[in-house]
């Protein structure tokens, strides 16, 4: 039988920790997304020519919003996760009655509520550059919400193998950042030569980026069906691979 | 009845053994004192018990509750009080307690109930809203145990509860632990207090070396004109039970 109050504790604890810590965790990228916004879309945007159909802004606008959806999971449930390892108060939960599967859950739903209150916050920032349209909005929430999930159990993962806060930042360095710049944030991939466009097709970022982009401004440069097999792949996989890894107790239960 | 039973329990790290093939029980309602080393397996036979480690082979239950194929029943009836402050610091005080409450199914109001008692009970009223960082050493042990009581176990796990408290606060803290053991709460208590573990305790295990090398009434232990804790030094220093 479910931990139903345990789980929604777990989940209102996670909330209350992304509150409690609002100007980095919320306050943070909001400025960040504002400054993007402003330089690249209404700035440089101005003296860009439409892509694809679409002003600058409305064409960088959903990148960015995915940019701060990814960075938001991630970083919530790694160092939500590698925190209480370090300081060993994630002893409190694993003597609790949860499963292992409602212990992942309770981070991977913290991971996914804040980034999706970071997301709606770039979304308003963006409605006073009337940069904000939602073209599909059934397609907007499941490109938000399994994104977030995607890399709220990344974050799980990144959380449980880092031995140390340096190595936590390596994989928000060496792979969350540029996979999302080279996934098509600030351009259409037919602005990168030929080569650099077959292997744009591998990078997972871009069907995110592309997908989103989507749902906002209706302009698509991928296959939707491979969008969607590469994200519920990666939900699948990473599913199945973390359940397995606190299952076995790796790095959690000594 | 058990309130715990272990049977054979073999745990190592990397290779190396901590726990080796060890054996014991504690009766429903016995205060028990688990004695031993640095290093000699008593904070690795607790986490196994909790759940905070698993263990490689053998079988522990919590009044005849399996903790490995019947966790969450056997979770219910453990509480622990461990030895380092495994807590959130800048969580208040009756927030940790609350979460804590939670985590074991305790609904809003019987929780919200709860935890202002123990607050009482500790004497921690004045220093709920406080961070827990902000606590001195001695109030820090009495959270600590408090947040073992928060869903009333049947079997509370201290390990060295007193290390590091004043000797108003521990002479305080042991009437209150044999408050409980009245009331029939099972106690399994580890110590490098030896004199605690005399006052306290009616049975007595000692490990060392991942094995237990004594276990038996605490009048066995006392016998012969020795105190327990030349008996527990004698028998470390491996001259025999």
């Amino acid at each position: 039988m479910v931990n139903w109050v345990g789980l929604y504790t777990l989940i209102r604890r996670e909330v209350e920790r992304t509150v409690r810590v609002a100007t980095q965790t919320l306050v943070t990228p909001w400025i960040s997304a504002l400054l993007y916004i402003f330089i690249f879309g209404s700035v440089v945007g101005r003296r860009i020519d439409t892509i694809a159909g679409a002003t600058y802004i409305d064409f960088v606008l959903p990148g960015i919003l995915m940019m701060n959806v990814i960075t938001a999971a991630f970083t919530h449930s790694s160092s939500s996760l590698h925190f209480q390892r370090f300081v060993r108060h994630i002893e409190e939960v694993l003597v609790a009655p949860f499963s292992h599967v409602e212990m992942i859950l309770g981070f991977v739903v913290g991971g996914v509520l804040r980034a999706v209150l970071v997301g709606g916050g770039v979304f308003v920032i963006a409605l006073f550059f009337s940069a904000a349209t939602v073209e599909h909005f059934l397609l907007f929430f499941f490109y938000t919400v399994s994104v977030a999930i995607v890399f709220a159990l990344l974050g799980v993962l990144a959380g449980l193998w880092a031995q140390s806060f340096e190595q936590l930042s390596v994989m928000n360095t060496f792979v969350i950042m540029p996979f999302t710049f080279l996934g098509g944030v600030f351009y259409s991939i037919h602005m990168l030569p030929e080569k650099l466009q077959v292997i744009a097709y591998f990078n997972p970022f871009f069907y995110f980026i592309d997908g989103i982009r989507y749902s906002m401004i209706g302009i698509r440069e991928s296959n939707a069906t491979i969008g969607f097999i590469v994200i519920f792949a990666m939900m699948i996989s990473l599913s199945i691979f973390v359940e397995y890894l606190f299952k076995k107790g790796w790095r959690l239960r000594g | 009845m058990k309130a715990l039973r272990i049977v054979d329990l073999k745990k190592s790290y990397d290779g190396k053994i901590a726990i080796d093939g060890i054996d014991f029980t504690i009766e429903k309602g016995e205060f028990f004192g688990f004695l031993g080393p640095n290093g000699a397996g008593k904070t690795s036979t607790i986490n196994c018990i909790t759940g905070i480690a698993t263990h490689d082979s053998g079988t522990i239950e919590v009044f005849g509750v399996d903790v490995k194929k019947e966790y969450r029943e056997a979770r219910k009836l453990i509480g622990l009080a461990p030895q380092e402050f495994n807590i959130d610091f800048f969580a208040p005080v009756r927030k940790t307690l609350n979460y804590m409450g939670g985590y074991f199914g305790l609904r809003k109001k019987e929780r919200e109930a709860r935890v202002e008692q123990l607050l009482h009970l500790m004497e921690l009223e004045e220093h709920a809203d406080k961070q827990f960082r902000h606590l001195s050493g001695g109030l820090k042990r009495r959270v600590m145990i408090a947040r073992s009581l928060v869903h009333d176990p049947e079997f509370l796990i201290l390990d060295e509860p007193t290390a590091g408290v004043d000797v108003h606060l521990r002479h305080e803290l042991w009437r209150y632990l044999e408050g409980l053991n009245s009331e029939g709460k099972t106690i399994l208590l580890t110590s490098h207090y030896i004199e605690e573990v005399e006052k306290l305790c009616g049975r007595i295990a000692i490990i060392n070396r991942g094995k237990i090398v004594a276990e038996g009434d605490k009048s066995e232990f006392v016998a012969e004109g020795k105190n327990l804790e030349e008996r527990y030094l004698s028998i470390t220093q491996g001259e025999g039970w």
